[in-house]
């Protein structure tokens, strides 16, 4: 439904995406990438914002740049937090949907239907200004399905999101998707693209690194040994007993500090066997994991 | 439909209360103005006042306000980042552009004509008084829409054009008129000056002729200046929806 040929942007001389090719159908999916990975680029391309320096974009077989056509069929999130201030939620909402060409009405029934699917039923007549993060987001997510496109864009749209927020929506997505609708979300964190979806795209500097299961990704990760850093007011005592597990496969004693770094090609058995070592009296202050981050991801993509 | 929701849009947020407040300040100032001027001008057929103070005054405020809506159409949007609502709604962009841009003509006439109204109780509503208001409103309404137009193109092709709009209405529309030669074709205040009222070539005062724009020559006929402002308006229109239906416009910073 959405087709990136060779597709590449540049913002003078700062490539926002380069030569990406991808084909992306109904369901979630999800546009994973750092921050200036070129997500935002790759989101402006195809809700026709901007048109590719070079390659093509194709909507359901329309090329999307400034085409009303294609905005019938597509809702869309910005991740800008930018709203006219000095209008309600709901007066926001129903604007929306009189621009998407509904009568008075049918735009306040499908404000109201809007604003309750995404929990702002309560909140949705103050004025936008004095809107938390949270609640703009709401507000940004309802304005996107009001129309009830077939292809929703969703940048960054967990964003200011509190815990029961970041739920809701996630359960508000699985939703979507089941109604058969392409749902493309961006986003920098790995944790929360695991729990949204398994189908992937993975951006890097602009470039398409990886695309598909995000299971495989994980698969390909673990084939390198993952690092952990462990304090301990006795890391020598510490690195002794773990070299003697037969999955660590190397152990570093930070200069001066008290901590150590361990590398292993089974982190999930690595965890499970440290309440060993607090049974046997050795105190663990912290753990931590300098892999368990997109950039370590790409690190790896990039090396295999 | 959509456009008419287009148009009330721009036009709420026109007419929003800090900026109605400024510009109700603005008319006061024409006003204050207006009635020293009028006290100097004592000696002169009203008609001839009314024409001078409506050339000093309401003829220089239209620019001005043109410049603030006209630029505000597009980059206001671009400005503080709302633009993306606008632009991935099912509206023709040209929709788009003409709606707010006529939303802004009607708020800069608004403007130009409660100046005139005001100039007019200046001068003192007397008999001849209110024909030359009338000539004027009309002048107003093709100048607002000309303005309007011209500073719409200027906006859709620079960053920041506020400035190149105000340094234009104040630089040359206002010292044209003083020129030698035929520069003053150049300078849509000529135009709208031979559809409008016009002061007397001279009053005895210098200063007076000067701050008019009448110390130039203007053979400028009111059909000619019905042809040309037409002809600005049409070509700025549709230049600059074909413009903005092909060009890219996203928030600022995003952009460089």
């Amino acid at each position: 439904m959405i087709k990136l040929q060779s597709v590449s942007h540049w913002y003078g001389q700062v490539i926002g995406v380069n030569d990406v090719t991808c084909t992306i159908g109904p369901g979630v999916t999800a546009l994973l990438g750092m921050n200036g990975a070129g997500k935002t680029t790759m989101m402006r391309l195809i809700t026709g914002q901007i048109r590719a320096n070079t390659g093509s974009v194709r909507v359901l077989g329309h090329d999307p740049f400034a085409n009303p056509e294609v905005y019938r069929l597509l809702g869309y999130c910005p991740d800008v937090d930018a709203f006219y201030e000095t209008m309600t939620g709901r007066e926001f909402v129903t604007l929306m949907a009189r621009l998407a060409g509904f009568s008075a009405p049918e735009a306040k029934r499908r404000a109201d239907e809007a604003i309750d699917r995404v929990g702002m039923a309560d909140r949705a007549d103050r004025r936008l200004a004095g809107y938390s993060k949270g609640m703009r987001q709401r507000i940004k997510l309802a304005q996107a399905m009001i129309h009830d496109p077939r292809i929703i864009l969703l940048d960054e749209p967990l964003n200011g999101l509190d815990p029961g927020g970041r739920r809701e929506f996630i359960l508000l997505l699985r939703h979507l998707a089941d109604e058969g609708k392409l749902i493309l979300v961006s986003s920098h964190i790995l944790f929360e693209v695991e729990q949204m979806t398994r189908s992937i795209l993975l951006l890097h500097r602009g470039r398409l690194r990886a695309t598909g299961d995000l299971r495989v990704i994980r698969e390909l990760i673990d084939r390198h040994p993952h690092r952990i850093r462990i304090e301990t007011p006795h890391p020598r005592a510490l690195a002794a007993r773990l070299v003697e597990w037969p999955f660590v496969l190397s152990v570093s004693l930070e200069a001066g500090g008290e901590a150590l770094e361990i590398q292993t090609r089974e982190p999930d058995r690595f965890y499970g066997s440290l309440p060993e070592l607090v049974e046997q009296g050795l105190v663990i202050l912290g753990l931590s994991s300098p892999d368990n981050n997109l950039e370590s991801v790409f690190r790896y993509l990039v090396e295999a | 439909m959509i456009a008419r929701v287009l148009f009330l849009h721009a036009l709420r947020d026109f007419l929003r209360f800090r900026r109605v407040l400024a510009w109700v300040l603005v008319i006061a100032g024409v006003a204050v103005a207006g009635w020293v001027w009028a006290g100097l001008m004592g000696e002169m057929a009203p008609t001839d006042v009314y024409a001078r103070l409506s050339s000093i005054l309401t003829f220089r405020v239209l620019p001005l306000a043109a410049a603030v809506f006209a630029t505000a159409v597009v980059g206001q949007e671009v400005e503080q980042k709302t633009i993306v609502y606008l632009l991935t709604r099912p509206v023709g962009r040209p929709t788009l552009l003409l709606s707010r841009a006529a939303a802004a003509t009607v708020v800069v006439f608004a403007i130009g004509a409660a100046c005139a109204l005001t100039v007019a109780a200046a001068a003192g509503f007397r008999s001849g008084v209110a024909g030359s208001l009338g000539q004027d409103l009309v002048a107003l309404a093709v100048g607002s829409l000309a303005y309007v137009s011209l500073f719409l193109v200027v906006s859709l092709l620079l960053n920041r054009a506020m400035v190149v709009c105000l340094l234009y209405a104040f630089g040359w529309e206002t010292s044209v008129g003083n020129m030698p030669g035929d520069l003053y074709h150049l300078a849509v205040s000529s135009y709208l000056s031979a559809i409008g009222s016009k002061p007397a070539p001279t009053s005895g005062n210098p200063m007076l002729d000067l701050l008019s724009g009448q110390l130039g020559l203007n053979l400028i006929t009111p059909q000619r200046a019905w042809t040309v402002l037409g002809v600005l308006i049409v070509v700025c229109l549709v230049f600059g929806t074909r413009w903005f239906a092909t060009h890219e416009y996203v928030p600022r910073e995003d952009a460089e």
